[in-house]
């Protein structure tokens, strides 16, 4: 099967901190990936570049079949290539990034109108279905604020996937949560492994990596540690600093 | 009642022994206060002079026989603020009634219908804008296509006798209308323009801003009075016209730091989440920062607006006459020459009362952002 996301010895540095190091990661169609590390390990600045929020520096990344540019490129104005990547590329954030001064409806559809071109009918009307999918078509005419946690974020995870895209990026979607929130999301973004969607996600919910990645990826310091299946990963870690963190994690 | 009244006033006024000298030295001063100036305004101030030379006041050296167009313009204007205020301020019934106190007074003091008609008319429409605002929501939508329309009308209804006529309160109100409305804009764009990443862009915005706010308003408003004729001579500008400039290209800078202060507060978690939609800068800039700045920062904008009200008597300096050179004209004439506290505590009065409903629907429009969606 062919890669969807595709990192050659890439490399991430913030100044003279190496954040990300020579990383070599392919990711194929339909495939959930789940990448652990604890926190500052580069996971969540990993995902953030494939759709070019971060910038990297050597090597090589292809999403989509479009080279993303290196920090150099970028600068001179590799902007064309970023705008198609992000068309198709969802993502969905810890702090869910909706729009505060607009209706949840309203932030289903920008996107699909502005970027996509799509009339305002068009883009309501999948608005409404998507809505349907995550179980919260009676809120459509609220605005964020006015929802819970959870809710928030089934709406970013509509609003992504409004744009009809063809690899969902997950930056720990239930940390910012109450915990009895997190099911809700947990269950949407199940459906979604289940419907066949391309998905990377961070997380620390280490039931929902064991039962849905269908690879699990492990990164410390920068450094992919380890890569394979759950099971493989959960019960017989080969590597000494991952078999640590998963006595730290699932302690409790 | 009475009880709870002397119980506030033991508890606040007379509670401590430093209260209590206090209040005695601060309460009679300021019943003497008081009373002289009632004394002085009811018993020995000769106000017809006020309604005498109200045309003067509001509508300058505008001709006499002419007067309607300026009417008919501050009518308009009215019709534009008050739907403006209908759009965050409910209109009620016993607004009205205050508001038609002004007429009603103007009507018993004059006893003709020379001033009374015109406030009539005024402060009719305004009535008539606030209300169709609160009770009919959907006119909202076209209110600034018709405040735009009915601009073009004012212009064009008071221009026949002669722009440089222009003047009293009604010049005031349009200075500092057309100055903000213009200075937003401009000042959005310096705002952006200073945080672009085209470095000459950055670099002309930033030096723009300094140096506006290095000098003064009246420096600007008079080196572009003189500048005008000499970069564009074949244009011809009025004096108002050039003085408008003069305010906005001034105020926009005030316009352009309010506004980047907001840009500031917009997370920059939004700006990420409407890019990874694939949504372009312009989009982002547009649709998701601005909305989300300019709402935190209508408070300062609208104080801004006062800012300008208040700064508009500095026209004097190109020979325009605001509502304060209106005063001091009356004055000039030697007829008149013991009325001073008369006209000025006229022209006192009216500022203040102006600028504090500027103020109050500052306050009201800020109360209507937070509870949009908060």
């Amino acid at each position: 099967m062919k890669a969807i996301v595709e990192m050659k010895s890439m490399n991430k540095f913030y100044g003279t901190h190496h954040v990300l190091k020579d990383i070599d990661l392919a990711v194929t169609r339909g495939e959930v990936m789940v990448i652990l590390g604890a926190s500052g390990s580069g996971k969540s600045t990993l995902i953030r570049c494939v759709n070019g929020l971060e910038m990297y520096q050597h090597g090589s990344l292809v999403v989509d079949g479009f080279d993303m540019p290196v920090e150099a490129d970028r600068k001179l104005g590799g902007e064309r290539e970023l705008a198609q990547i992000r068309k198709g590329v969802g993502m969905v954030f810890q702090q869910f990034g909706l729009f505060p001064h607009k209706t949840v409806l309203d932030n289903i559809t920008i996107a699909p109108m502005r970027v996509r071109k799509k009339t305002r009918v068009e883009a309501e009307a999948t608005a409404m279905k998507l809505l349907d999918r995550v179980g919260l078509t009676a809120h459509a005419h609220k605005y964020p604020g006015q929802l819970s946690g959870g809710q928030q974020q089934r709406v970013a995870i509509a609003r992504s996937l409004a744009m009809e895209p063809h690899l969902m990026l997950f930056d720990e979607p239930t940390s910012a949560l109450d915990p009895e929130m997190v099911g809700e999301v947990l269950d949407v973004m199940r459906e979604l492994a289940s419907s066949g969607m391309t998905m990377m996600v961070v997380t620390h919910e280490m039931g929902f990596a064991r039962e849905v990645a269908d690879r699990v990826v492990y990164i410390d310091q920068g450094s992919i540690l380890e890569i394979g299946k759950p099971e493989e990963f959960f019960d017989n870690p080969k590597n000494e600093r991952a078999r640590s963190f998963l006595a730290r994690v699932l302690k409790h | 009642m009475i009880a709870t009244s002397i119980k506030w006033t033991r508890h606040n006024l007379f509670g401590k022994p430093f209260d209590v000298v206090l209040s005695l030295l601060v309460i009679p001063g300021l019943l003497w206060l008081v009373y002289s100036i009632t004394d002085w305004a009811f018993a020995s101030a000769k106000w017809d002079i006020v309604v005498q030379s109200l045309r003067v006041l509001m509508i300058g050296v505008f001709p006499a026989d002419q007067a309607w167009r300026a009417w008919t313009a501050s009518a308009i204007i009215g019709a534009i603020l008050g739907a403006g205020f209908g759009c965050v301020f409910c209109f009620k019934p016993h607004h009205g009634l205050v508001l038609l106190l002004v007429p009603a007074l103007l009507l018993i003091v004059d006893g003709g219908l020379t001033n009374a008609l015109p406030a009539t008319g005024i402060i009719a429409s305004t009535i008539l804008g606030w209300a169709l605002t609160s009770y009919a929501p959907l006119s909202r939508k076209v209110l600034p296509a018709a405040a735009f329309t009915g601009f073009i009308v004012v212009v064009a209804v008071m221009a026949p006798p002669g722009v440089g006529l222009w003047g009293g309160l009604l010049l005031s109100v349009l200075l500092t209308l057309v100055t903000s409305v213009l200075s937003l804009p401009i000042g959005i764009l310096l705002a952006f323009g200073r945080q672009s990443r085209l470095s000459s862009l950055r670099i002309i915005s930033a030096w723009y801003i300094e140096v506006m706010r290095s000098v003064p308003l009246i420096l600007v408003v008079y080196w572009i009075w003189i500048l005008m004729p000499v970069l564009a001579p074949q244009w011809g500008l009025a004096d108002v016209a050039r003085g408008m400039i003069g305010f906005t290209i001034f105020y926009s800078v005030y316009v352009a730091e309010y506004v980047r202060s907001g840009l500031q507060a917009v997370p920059r978690a939004q700006i990420e989440a409407a890019r990874s939609l694939g949504m372009s800068e312009f989009d982002i800039n547009r649709s998701i920062v601005l909305p989300q700045a300019l709402r935190v920062v209508v408070a300062p904008l609208v104080g801004n607006v006062l800012d300008i009200f208040n700064s508009a008597p500095l026209v004097f300096i190109i020979g325009l006459t605001d509502f304060l050179r209106a005063g001091q004209m009356i004055l000039a004439n030697p007829q008149y020459g013991d009325r001073t506290f008369e006209v000025l505590s006229f022209l006192l009065v009216t500022y203040f009362v102006i600028g504090s409903m500027i103020t109050y629907a500052a306050r009201k429009l800020e109360d209507h952002m937070a509870t949009g969606t908060r």
